[in-house]
């Protein structure tokens, strides 16, 4: 913690070494009730950040330079400019034109359309990652403002949402916990889960069966113990993830501290010891320093993830696999917008959105991983055809000497797009306004209205493509009693050929070994 | 002498600065989250057919339910599967309930409150079993 000047005048003492052993006594706690400038009835988020930036003078400014503002992100490998406010995704397609409920995740305040001012220090939004209360929420719909009036939310559905006490919330920031994360990252795809795979509400208090680094009642970690970094800056990007063995335990030397969330930055490169195999029967003819030694080769070509992640979704909280835009726009009995539910409540028909399938528990695909991806981007070409078309790209393959094979969440749907120019297009999907789809059921006129908005062409016309995007998945990680055995992927004879990885080109598929009886 | 007003001084800035521990407990409502997920919840998805998600119900209701003190109808107190000899009765198979052992019973009665009240259908984060 930095003692400033400011925290002595706040507490108006005199002598500064008693203010400074009692802070240091306190840094832990960095009790914030007591300071004058959060005494206020804070009628507004960007009122609360004037408050903290008379303190963290620099905060704002850091903020400003990451990904968690710009919602941009440029690829080194590819030159691609990615992030959030560009990309096009199979899921809710995209941000441009659907400002104000997209942004309800923007750690920001106002971005309700293209002129958002970037460059206002007022609009960052401390609470959303520094909230301890667990109060403070920002709504879809309202452009990354929590709730400063009671109001009917969603609107029709009777419920009533209370402002949030920005006083409170203030009084008693801290860092950011799970919860704070999840809040927007657990929630990707308009739903808890929806997106990732790896990554849901089941992690906020999760057992050790689930993730033996988050187990609450264990290690504990929070995300910024893995995605840790300095000035604001969250490392440990999808966008251009750390993939091959080694490039992690590197990083950790950095005098920088920068700290990329991979399995080795902590683990090593040979994580795998006679003593970490003590409860595991080795194979015939082996000891266990030899099995040791054995799954330590497998990670020259197999990432930790692959074996330590079983499953994705196994925290009782189901994810999308598929979501097929092309069938919104039916309409119930009564000639209104409908939503079903399947036996377990989980919405699989939205008049508004079209039609889900989700799953628990779902045996992740596979694939070789370099590290480098690349994403199809507004205004690249498509050729429409039968099958699923990808629409992220992970670069590898079995004989670059950088791949190693993991584990993905492989996102299947059906969206808008435009035959005429063969591209992907942002339709206007949300919103009470007459061009939205949700309440014009017109796909030509949702995507004249979101493509104007983004500035990019669109012939008129809409016909609906079969995409696919790949998710890799990190998190979940199963207690080493629960990961992969021998046998999933290998038969008696050590053929991979009908295990997980029997897809996998580049790897013999024929007797290699026995594995015994 | 110097060193006694140095020692003096630390000693004071450790008690001044040290979190407000006699002011009113308020409940942790994090730590609410992990005992109703991992005691209350394993619990009733085994042997009280299923278990009952925070959301389930309104703030009043959680409310006058905890003020009630009454469990399974009745039956028994709501605090009891607080209480220190519960959380002992079980420690050998429950791991939430070995790590916190210690935790004095109000006080972790005030967190489950706090997480109720906080995860309840009408709460600031309505939230299922999870």
């Amino acid at each position: 913690m930095k003692i400033s000047r400011r925290h002595v005048q706040n507490l108006g003492w005199r002598w500064s070494g008693v203010m400074a052993a009692g802070l240091m006594a306190s840094a832990m706690a960095t009790d914030h009730s007591g300071y004058k400038e959060l005494q206020q009835a804070f009628k507004s988020g960007p009122e609360v950040t004037r408050a903290c930036l008379v303190c963290h003078k620099d905060a704002a400014t850091q903020v400003m330079k990451t990904k968690h503002w710009t919602w941009q992100s440029l690829n080194p490998q590819t030159g691609q400019m990615l992030g959030k406010k560009t990309l096009v995704n199979n899921f809710c397609i995209g941000v441009a034109s659907n400002y104000p409920y997209c942004t309800s995740c923007h750690v920001g305040y106002g971005w309700k359309d293209r002129n958002f001012d970037f460059s206002k220090a007022e609009n960052v939004d401390c609470l959303a990652c520094h909230d301890t209360t667990g109060t403070y929420r920002k709504p879809s719909g309202l452009a990354g403002h929590p709730v400063y009036v009671e109001m009917e939310f969603p609107p029709g559905s009777g419920e009533i949402m209370h402002p949030v006490d920005l006083r409170k919330v203030a009084q008693r920031v801290g860092f950011p916990s799970r919860y704070n994360c999840g809040a927007c990252h657990f929630y990707g795809g308009r739903g808890d889960g929806v997106k990732h795979g790896d990554l849901d509400t089941s992690l906020e208090a999760p057992d050790f069966e689930l993730d033996v680094h988050m187990d609450a009642i264990g290690l504990d970690f929070s995300c910024t113990k893995c995605h840790a970094g300095t000035g604001h800056q969250v490392h440990g990007s999808r966008y251009s993830p750390i993939t091959k063995r080694g490039e992690g335990s590197a990083a950790r030397e950095r005098t920088d501290r920068q700290s990329p969330a991979t399995c080795d930055t902590c683990h090593g490169i040979y994580p795998h010891s006679a003593k970490t195999m003590t409860n595991t029967k080795p194979l015939p003819g082996f000891t266990q320093q030899g099995m040791a030694a054995m799954l330590n080769r497998h990670g020259d070509k197999i990432a930790c993830q692959t074996c330590h992640i079983p499953a994705m979704a196994r925290g009782g909280v189901a994810t999308k696999l598929l979501w097929d835009w092309s069938a919104a726009g039916k309409m119930g009995a009564d000639g209104k917008p409908m939503v079903k539910k399947d036996a377990k409540g989980h919405t699989i028909y939205d008049s508004k959105k079209g039609a889900f399938e989700l799953g628990e528990n779902i045996v992740p695909e596979y694939r070789w991983f370099n590290g480098e991806v690349k994403y199809t981007l507004l205004g690249d070409r498509i050729e429409k055809r039968a099958d699923h078309v990808s629409i992220n790209h992970f670069g590898g393959s079995p004989k670059d000497g950088r791949s190693r094979i993991w584990p993905v969440k492989v996102f299947r749907g059906v969206q808008p797009y435009d035959p005429v120019n063969k591209t992907l297009v942002i339709p206007h999907t949300y919103g009470e306004d007459a061009e939205s789809y949700a309440v014009s059921f017109n796909w030509e006129k949702a995507a004249a209205a979101g493509m104007a908005d983004v500035g990019a062409p669109f012939s008129g016309k809409v016909e609906f493509l079969k995409t696919e995007m790949i998710w890799p998945l990190n998190h979940m990680v199963a207690p080493k009693a629960k990961a992969l055995q021998c046998q999933d992927c290998h038969d008696r004879n050590g053929s991979l050929a009908h295990g997980r990885l029997k897809n996998i080109e580049g790897l013999k598929k024929g007797p290699l070994f026995r594995l015994g009886k | 002498m110097k060193w006694k007003k140095i020692a003096g001084a630390c000693l004071a800035g450790y008690v001044l600065g040290m979190p407000h521990v006699a002011d009113a407990y308020e409940g942790d409502w994090k730590r609410g989250h992990v005992y109703y997920r991992m005691v209350c919840t394993s619990c009733h998805a085994v042997k009280a057919g299923g278990p009952i998600g925070p959301n389930a119900r309104t703030q009043a209701e959680w409310a006058a339910y905890m003020q009630a003190n009454k469990h399974a109808k009745g039956k028994d107190s709501v605090s009891y599967y607080v209480s220190k000899p519960y959380r002992e009765s079980i420690a050998s198979t429950n791991k939430a309930a070995a790590k916190f052992a210690d935790v004095p019973e109000q006080e972790l009665f005030e967190d489950l409150k706090a997480f109720v009240s906080r995860s309840a259908k009408d709460g600031d984060a309505p939230t299922g079993c999870r």
